[in-house]
């Protein structure tokens, strides 16, 4: 009942946001279409509740899309930019191991390695991704994993696993 | 004057974002094959997308607009949208042209290519 309770919860917050309106007529209305989206959704998007309820689990997701949209992506974007300008490729398609097993973990690294320029993620197999690299520092996977995501699983771990 | 400053610091993160653009294209112009403007094309999605919606919504809260804050609310709930929903354009885009073979590049290591 709890992850039904807050899976409407957190999408009624979304529709508020986005119609950026408190009436009575919209909060009411919020309610409703979250509900008939939340409740049915729920038993799909969240598997264990107590992670919900876990408010360090939002305190690091919350530093950690401050930390990404700032410190992070400025310095991916910084380093792409500076290679629009020097021309200084060295492009190529690299495997890393992902030790996360949850399904939200694996997609949080695969969403935040992409959103950095220099790294795009082209295929996931058997616990190994193939990152389409700007700058293929090292082939070994073990250093590409700790130059491309070694940062973006320790957040993975703290949030979802 | 907090209106103010939320209303122009909307407007240089809106500048900054189109400067972001701007390189973006410039990167696609000159880059010589297709997975390496996916990176400019990056560029482009969350500095040239992503951050001038959020300046946006900084506008409308700064403004005295009537319904600022469905603009607002509208311009965050599209930023967090792109930001979900971009890379898997991307990831798909470079997976098919990968898978294809559609695309002729020398690359220093394809270890993708080598175990296919």
């Amino acid at each position: 009942m709890f992850r039904e309770v807050l899976v409407t919860l957190w999408l009624f917050l979304f529709y508020i946001v986005y119609t950026g309106s408190t009436t009575p007529y919209d909060i009411a209305t919020g309610l409703v279409v979250a509900a008939l989206v939340g409740v049915p959704a729920s038993r799909v998007l969240v598997s264990d509740e107590r992670k919900l309820l876990d408010v360090k689990r939002y305190i690091h997701l919350f530093y950690y899309a401050l930390k990404y949209m700032t410190v992070i992506e400025f310095k991916a974007h910084m380093d792409v930019v500076k290679r629009v300008f020097t021309m200084r490729l060295n492009p190529g398609i690299v495997k890393i191991p992902v030790y996360a097993k949850s399904r939200y973990g694996r997609l949080l690294i695969a969403v935040s390695i992409t959103n950095t320029p220099g790294t795009v993620v082209v295929d996931e197999r058997d616990g190994w991704f193939y990152v389409n690299w700007i700058d293929v520092a090292s082939t070994k996977p073990e250093e590409a994993r700790l130059a491309i995501s070694a940062e973006f699983e320790d957040y993975a771990f703290k949030i979802f696993e | 004057m907090t209106s103010d400053l939320v209303f122009w610091a909307g407007v240089v993160v809106v500048f900054v974002g189109g400067v972001f653009d701007f390189i973006a294209g410039l990167g696609m112009l000159r880059f010589p094959n297709f997975y390496v403007r996916l990176h400019a094309a990056t560029i482009g999605t969350i500095y040239g997308a992503v951050l001038p919606l959020i300046g946006v919504a900084l506008m409308a809260l700064g403004s005295p607009i009537p319904n600022n804050t469905f603009i607002a609310g509208g311009c965050l709930a599209t930023a967090l949208v792109l930001f979900l929903v971009a890379p898997i354009g991307s990831h798909l885009l470079a997976y098919a042209a990968h898978k294809a073979r559609a695309v002729e590049w020398s690359p220093v290591v394809d270890q993708l290519g080598e175990e296919e």
